[in-house]
């Protein structure tokens, strides 16, 4: 089920809210667990009616290992075999559905000969909630957090509906207190509904749209480098106002029911460099690449030339870990070739370059690096690339182009606006005078009321309301 | 936190679950319609629950469509919709649709595979015809007048690809109506020409195919208002067109008889249908709108003449006019008749005159033509 779709925000959301907040609360919080565990159940099923067993199974065996490595605490290769095996039934789910099919028909091509494949459907949200059990069983066996007995509140926590299908990825430490202990507050419940509500608007009434405008300049005719640009342009904006947006309604949605999960962007678009872009950009993934990946293989505290493999393989890994295509390997690598280029070389210049230079640099890059990511294949996204400079190109622009220049003007200009803290600045200006704060204690709910009523506007007109990030 | 943080909070929680609980709750109470009159559509309606439906997907994909389509206040939302797109946004169109000068119109960019595709189809259908005149021409869409910034349906090209695939056959000669029309000869807001208006371009076809063609007899008699297709794809409240039909003169004693499709044999009926001006498509009030073959007929004509016009919903507001030269007329709609089955109704007779007559939109979507 989509966060923006009209089922979820007038079916499931008034339901689960109503279910949440009837249950009592007093003693345990285990009926509560439960009715989120139930309704969590019902949101993933609505889109996979099948798949909600895998998730269920990978669940338990999560919770089933985490016991093992407790009950092995004191034997250190019964306790690392617990550890291995839950890598195993993890790791092992995500290549078996995710990537079988990827491995097969390379190894066709490799073999030169022809390979049946497993044509399965990706379990939506499988990358996501695989990485969140690694982090449990992981953590408990470095001592980093306690065992969770309970079957019920460690799959409350794996299949909490609000992050469950596209993150922000919830390590078990982060929410473990909040499963034995939370309180629903009114100020947690309205920076939940603001906090969501912003999310949904970004996705609906500005991801959409720029995405729109994405699809028609990458399918287009014209082959002009205005066209490519604007393409650029348009996926750089959607990919990031989806993104966030989405993590925006899970963070929010979170804070309505009590938790508080990890922020997952921080304006990423106003960074000086790609090494402070990962900084910025979904900070939950690169986090656990780096507490559970890097780290491990020496992290920086290695010779150069390991270092730059360790950073290679990192990168590889999180271009891999977007999906089972050669774009997005490529798209890692060469996040991966930045990186070095800017630790080994660029970074201190980078560091004294006056602002507009780094930052062009920056967005120049990102927007480079998208169109890789968003490419079916590697040789479309060289062809929009070499048109950004004019290889290839029909032209500087054409009547298309520029039709469509200035028909999404306003869109483009709200989200590159939105894409830095400018509003939330001049918000935070606002509230820290009375006159202002006074004029926020009417604008905001005005603003949350007038935003749900522009998306609902915009759902039930059937637009186009796709979501990158579920195929992760 | 002070008073204002928690006055704010509480507005906040206030409009959240305003929004939320109020829309939920009127789902529920307001029944939705069966039919969209905008969007001229059926509705979608809740779908039947069972064991089999949700374990393959398809009862929640239904639900998905039911839950947009009965939506309460839906029109005013898509109408919110629209406004929020083009008076927010500043965009210069919805997907593709736009309010400009001439009314409403929608982009449409040629798909060149589509017409050779439509021309492939027109060529195997000429093979079979032995004895007759071949004409061919096409209409273009509004846009192309509208003068719109964004390139629309390219006429030369499609020329360009008609006349190239069609000179196989020498026999087919073109004839163009799109110098003969204008953005003010179609409905402001539907795609459709308005017939009172296609003077030009019966008298363009009369040079092209050798007959005397205007609107002379003919009397102009308004019928009703008319909110077009653009307009209910917009959802917005567009002033509406006024919707005249030809009367008189050439019309006095013509006739008109359709194909039924259950008993397969020809039924009188009127050539007007006054009754769907206030029904779900008022366009239909000429010639009963969907027909796969009618057969029209003009006692009084000067000549005895016939013309097979294989057109789409254009040629039902144009071949009322034709009866001013032709005795028969007889209109074939291949997306609702194989060409296999004419022979059986409508076989050509020898000598007469055969018309290819379609609209860009027919031409971009050629594979709905079912021409054997």
């Amino acid at each position: 089920m989509l966060f923006s779709s009209l089922t979820f925000l007038y079916y499931f959301l008034p339901a689960t809210l109503a279910l949440y907040f009837i249950v009592p609360a007093r003693g345990s919080l285990a009926p509560r667990n439960l009715a989120l565990l139930a309704a969590s159940v019902v949101f993933y099923a609505w889109g996979e009616p099948v798949y909600v067993l895998l998730m269920a199974g990978q669940a338990l065996a999560g919770w089933f290992y985490g016991l093992l490595i407790e009950r092995f605490r004191g034997r250190p290769a019964l306790s690392r075999a617990a550890l291995l095996a839950s890598l195993a039934t993890g790791l092992g789910g995500l290549l078996f559905f995710k990537y079988s099919d990827f491995f097969l028909s390379n190894l066709a091509t490799a073999l030169g000969t022809r390979l049946p494949t497993l044509g399965l459907a990706l379990p939506i949200g499988i990358s996501f909630y695989t990485f969140q059990i690694l982090s449990y069983t992981i953590d408990l066996y470095r001592g980093d957090t306690r065992v969770q007995r309970d079957p019920l509140k460690f799959s409350a926590y794996v299949m909490l509906f609000p992050q469950l299908i596209a993150g922000p990825i919830v390590r078990y430490a982060d929410v473990a207190e909040s499963l034995a202990a939370r309180s629903t507050t009114l100020r947690g419940f309205a920076e939940g509904a603001r906090r969501f509500t912003q999310g949904l608007a970004k996705k609906v009434l500005l991801a959409n749209v720029l995405g729109e405008l994405a699809g028609i300049c990458g399918g287009g005719d014209e082959n002009s480098a205005l066209m490519a640009w604007l393409y650029a342009l348009a996926y750089t904006l959607h990919i990031y106002f989806d993104f966030s947006g989405y993590s925006d309604m899970a963070i929010g949605l979170g804070r309505i029911f009590g938790f508080n999960f990890p922020e997952n962007f921080n304006y990423p678009y106003i960074s000086r460099s790609a090494t402070e872009f990962w900084r910025r950009w979904h900070m939950s993934l690169s986090s656990w690449f780096r507490d559970y990946v890097y780290i491990p293989l020496g992290g920086n505290r290695v010779r150069p030339a390991r270092q730059a493999l360790n950073i290679s393989v990192v990168w590889l890994l999180t271009g891999f870990w977007h999906g089972a295509g050669w774009n997005f390997i490529c798209w890692g690598l060469y996040f991966a070739a930045l990186l070095l280029v800017e630790k080994f070389w660029l970074g201190g210049l980078l560091a004294r370059a006056p602002g507009i230079i780094a930052h062009a640099y920056l967005l120049l890059l990102v927007a480079v690096g998208w169109v890789i990511f968003d490419a079916a294949a590697l040789e479309p996204a060289l062809g929009v690339i070499g048109r950004m400079f004019g290889l290839g190109a029909s032209g500087l622009a054409g009547a298309e182009s520029l039709y469509y220049l200035r028909s999404y003007m306003t869109p483009l200009a709200v989200g590159v606006l939105g894409a830095t803290p400018l509003p939330k600045a001049l918000a935070a200006r606002a509230a820290a005078c009375r006159q202002g704060k006074g004029a926020l204690a009417v604008l905001e709910p005005a603003a949350v009321l007038v935003m749900l009523v522009c998306v609902t506007a915009f759902l039930a007109d059937g637009s186009f309301n796709p979501f990158i990030y579920f195929r992760f | 936190m002070n008073n204002d943080d928690n006055l704010k909070n509480k507005f906040i929680i206030a409009a959240f679950l305003a929004v939320l609980g109020g829309f939920a709750l009127l789902n529920r109470l307001v029944a939705p319609p069966e039919i969209s009159m905008s969007e001229r559509r059926h509705l979608a309606t809740m779908p039947a629950f069972s064991a089999a439906s949700v374990s393959s997907g398809r009862f929640m994909k239904d639900f998905e469509n039911f839950a947009a389509d009965s939506f309460v206040f839906r029109d005013n939302l898509r109408a919110a919709h629209t406004a929020f797109i083009l008076g927010v946004y500043l965009q210069s169109d919805k997907s593709g649709l736009y309010v400009g000068r001439f009314g409403a119109g929608k982009l449409e960019k040629i798909d060149e595979t589509s017409v050779r595709q439509a021309a492939a189809k027109i060529l195997k259908l000429a093979s079979s015809i032995d004895d007759a005149r071949l004409y061919y021409s096409f209409i273009p869409d509004k846009n192309v007048y509208a003068g719109r910034y964004m390139p629309g349906f390219d006429v030369e090209r499609a020329r360009l690809l008609l006349g190239d695939a069609l000179a196989a056959d020498p026999r087919l000669t073109y004839v163009d109506v799109a110098g003969a029309l204008s953005a003010a000869d179609f409905y402001r807001t539907d795609l459709h020409w308005s017939q009172p208006r296609l003077g030009g371009v019966v008298s363009a076809l009369g040079a092209g195919m050798g007959f005397r063609g205007g609107l002379e007899g003919f009397t102009e008699e308004p019928v009703g208002l008319f909110q077009g297709v653009y307009s209910g794809q917009l959802a917005l409240p567009l002033k509406p067109d006024l919707m005249s039909v030809m009367t008189d003169g050439p019309l006095h004693n013509a006739t008109a008889s359709y194909l039924d499709p259950q008993s397969q044999t020809f039924v009188p009926g009127d050539i007007y249908d006054f009754a769907a001006v206030s029904g779900r498509d008022p366009y239909d009030v000429f010639l009963k709108g969907v027909q796969p073959l009618i057969i029209l007929e003009n006692p009084d004509a000067p000549a005895e003449r016939e013309l097979y016009l294989f057109r789409d919903s254009f040629g039902s507001s144009l071949a009322p006019l034709l009866l001013a030269a032709y005795s028969k007329v007889v209109l074939i709609d291949l997306r609702y008749i194989d060409s296999r089955l004419l022979a059986e109704h409508a076989a050509i007779s020898p000598g007469a005159d055969v018309l290819f007559l379609y609209s860009s939109q027919i031409l971009n979507s050629a594979s709905v033509l079912l021409a054997g």
